[in-house]
């Protein structure tokens, strides 16, 4: 294809793609408020409060308001310890993520560090699946926001059968498409509200239905066996519940955008694991003892409304449906905003037509980026299926954290030049081996189908590589 | 010498009126060329597409502002936070004035407001240093509720200009609604110098006292910045 003439490769990229595009590698300074080029600075914009509404609202959506049914409904009232073995899971990967991200605090975060540190191969598949794996991931919290449409109906005493849920669920990814494609008005401020408002009402349901669990306040429930399917189901409720702590990767995502990153990241990747860790496992705590695992996998991917109803009657049900509504649609935004930023990395890299990362005068957003974001999700949404969205998209990010860890030791021992982390990973090297390992383990638990639309998918990628940015060499190329 | 920070929205073609360009060309000025992008859009992906295009245009101002003679620079950011960009370079370039450009053809005679609580001392001594030795008047404003501190201020502030051979007016709004009386009085003046004050409740509702004025009296708003000094709480941008 006839492109623009490929411009002079930057210092240490090397080789085209096959459309004859190079990677645009410029150096940059970084100081912990702008990033300064050549020729121009970019303002380093989001605050530490910024970067955890970004980690939270991303993950709240579907660890709070979609999973615990179906959670407990496979693993019992111990699908609190798979949430818990999620956490840990997901912190033995946020922190060499956050390392890396102090090192290197651009756009596209796992992918940049992976394509730095393990060559272009990794990268491609990387980068490319964080793109799907986004997309799997707004899909799933999208047809979440679906049943939440209809229990908000519901609710408000309009009584539509569960068949308008994907209808409803591809309206609304329509809509946050172009909101996203045509919208100019700040919506970061908004998140952060969302989120704040989100915990408080999180904060007040559970204190109370905490209390209530204990046996504080109210009548004592019925004790049911803790784990009632054994301990295997644990683990696989562990792979499917993974969805809910895909967050911190979003806020690497934005790391070229936060201000002082080298304290900000770390702390908001770490932090937003903790915060909706502690969470989960209390949110499934008091939900199980409400109700008997059975009955809350009869409510569905809406339980925690019933929760709500039983523990505050009517205010508490209407308070879950509206948190539900709220969460769900950060969740889809939150990752729209990572999936455009994820493709403009690839863009960047040469791994996929320049073209992809064109932005508009008119909007100033990158439509293309977009349009590939929104397109795929509205078809995945269609699925509805649930369980095997999450259960992909926590697949394909799993690979990406695997080889985080993997990039992580790599660079450690055999540390480049430019290697200078402001953050350094505690325990190394055994944190990121266990991360990589948890994270290979993680995948084993899932469902066959899952496996399948996930390898499938990566050795589309690889695929793509061997065809189109063979000759693209990124790694150490800052 | 004051460095001058002007603020210009680059790619949306916003540029300075001769009478501005003319007013500031014996200052130091740094051009800056900002670019606003929604969240959607990942700054640095905005600089790859319109970086050239930012740049030729800002060199162009530079060199009307006199970079030639050293005296103006440019710089260009792509960011999410206009405010936070700007107070930024004015921090990084040291300039303790930026400008909101307006239309104004030659500019014969400036309103300087001394309202609120603004160095009013540092806002005189810039005015004196802006004008120099060239023909231009000046209307001291202050509007206030009190009568007889306010007219003392203004004299005294007057006789500070006059002493540089500084055609002085003065004009005092009592007990009138400060920023309505201040764009009145605009009206037969072509440009406006004021000074930045502390942010409040009611800049977060309306918008910065300076951009208001700018938009209502159309032409252009130099505005002295606030120092930590000036006030006892630190003027910084804090946590978002």
């Amino acid at each position: 294809m006839d492109g623009d003439p490929p411009p002079a490769p930057g210092p240490s990229a090397e080789g085209t793609n096959v459309e004859g595009e190079s990677p645009q590698i410029e150096p940059t300074i970084e100081t912990e408020e702008a990033t300064i080029t050549d020729d121009a600075e970019l303002e380093r914009t989001l605050g530490l409060s910024g970067g955890l509404a970004i980690g939270i609202g991303t993950m709240i959506g579907a660890g709070i308001f979609v999973f615990p049914g179906l959670a407990a409904g496979n693993a019992g009232p111990a699908a609190s310890v798979s949430f818990a073995i999620g956490a840990v899971v997901a912190l033995l990967v946020a922190l060499p993520a956050s390392e890396l991200a102090t090192a290197m605090p651009k756009s596209g975060g796992g992918y940049y560090f992976i394509s730095r540190g393990l060559g272009t191969l990794a990268g491609t598949v990387v980068g490319l699946s964080l793109w799907f794996g986004l997309v799997f991931a707004t899909a799933f919290y999208l047809v979440g926001f679906g049943y939440y449409a209809v229990d908000t109906l519901a609710e408000l005493g309009i009584a539509v059968g569960a068949e308008l849920v994907v209808p409803i669920a591809l309206l609304f990814g329509v809509g946050f498409t172009v909101l996203n494609v045509t919208g100019t008005e700040n919506a970061a401020k908004l998140q952060n509200g969302v989120v704040a408002l989100l915990l408080s009402i999180l904060l007040v349901f559970l204190g109370y239905g905490g209390l209530d669990a204990v046996g504080l306040l109210g009548e004592p429930t019925a004790p049911e066996r803790f784990a009632p399917a054994g301990i295997f189901p644990v683990f696989t409720t562990a792979a499917l519940v993974f969805t809910s702590y895909l967050g911190f990767a979003q806020v690497a995502t934005v790391a070229g955008e936060m201000r002082d990153p080298g304290r900000n990241l770390p702390l908001a990747m770490v932090g937003s694991v903790v915060i909706v860790g502690v969470l989960y496992v209390v949110t499934i705590f008091v939900a199980t003892s409400a109700f008997g695992s059975e009955q809350l996998e009869q409510f569905g991917e809406t339980a925690m409304v019933e929760v709500g109803r039983h523990y505050l009657g009517p205010i508490g049900a209407f308070a879950i449906v509206f948190g539900g509504l709220l969460a769900t649609m950060s969740s889809a935004n939150a990752s729209v905003l990572s999936t455009s930023r994820a493709i403009y990395a690839v863009s960047r890299d040469a791994l996929l037509p320049r073209r992809a990362s064109r932005i508009n005068l008119r909007y100033g957003t990158p439509h293309v980026a977009l349009g590939l974001a929104g397109g795929p999700i509205l078809v995945l949404t269609w699925t509805g299926r649930v369980e095997l969205l999450a259960e992909v998209a926590s697949f394909l990010h799993l690979i990406m954290y695997g080889l985080i860890c993997v990039a992580l030791i790599a660079l450690r021992r055999d540390e480049p030049e430019w290697y200078d982390p402001d953050f350094r990973v505690p325990g190394y090297p055994v944190v990121p081996a266990l991360g990589a390992l948890c994270s290979v383990a993680l995948i084993g638990f899932m469902q066959r189908a899952s496996l399948y639309v996930g390898v499938g998918i990566m050795l589309l990628t690889v695929g793509w590589y061997l065809y189109y940015a063979r000759d693209v060499d990124l790694r150490g190329a800052l | 010498m004051t460095r001058i920070l002007v603020p210009l929205a680059i790619l949306e073609g916003e540029s300075v009126s001769a009478g501005l360009t003319e007013l500031l060309a014996p200052m130091d000025v740094t051009v800056l060329g900002y670019h606003v992008l929604p969240e959607q859009t990942p700054p640095d992906q905005a600089r790859l597409q319109y970086e050239d295009r930012a740049t030729d245009a800002l060199e162009d101002l530079a060199t009307e502002f006199g970079a030639e003679d050293g005296t103006a620079d440019y710089r260009l950011v792509f960011t999410h936070d206009r405010k936070q960009t700007f107070d930024r370079v004015a921090e990084t370039t040291d300039s303790a004035v930026y400008a909101i450009p307006g239309a104004t053809g030659p500019i014969e005679r400036l309103l300087v407001a001394l309202t609120g609580d603004v160095a009013v001392e540092r806002i005189v001594s810039f005015v004196a240093e802006l004008i120099g030795d060239r023909e231009i008047g000046v209307t001291l404003f202050l509007a206030t509720d009190e009568e007889t501190a306010g007219r003392e201020l203004l004299e005294t502030s007057a006789r500070v200009l006059s002493g540089d051979g500084i055609a002085v007016r003065t004009e005092l709004a009592i007990d009138e609604p400060p920023l309505e009386a201040l764009v009145a009085a605009a009206v037969d003046h072509d440009a406006v110098v004021m000074g930045e004050r502390a942010p409040s409740l009611r800049t977060l509702v309306f918008g910065e006292e300076a951009e208001r004025v700018a938009a209502e009296s159309v032409g252009p708003v130099l505005v002295v910045r606030r120092r930590d000094e000036d006030a006892d709480r630190p003027s910084s941008t804090e946590e978002r």
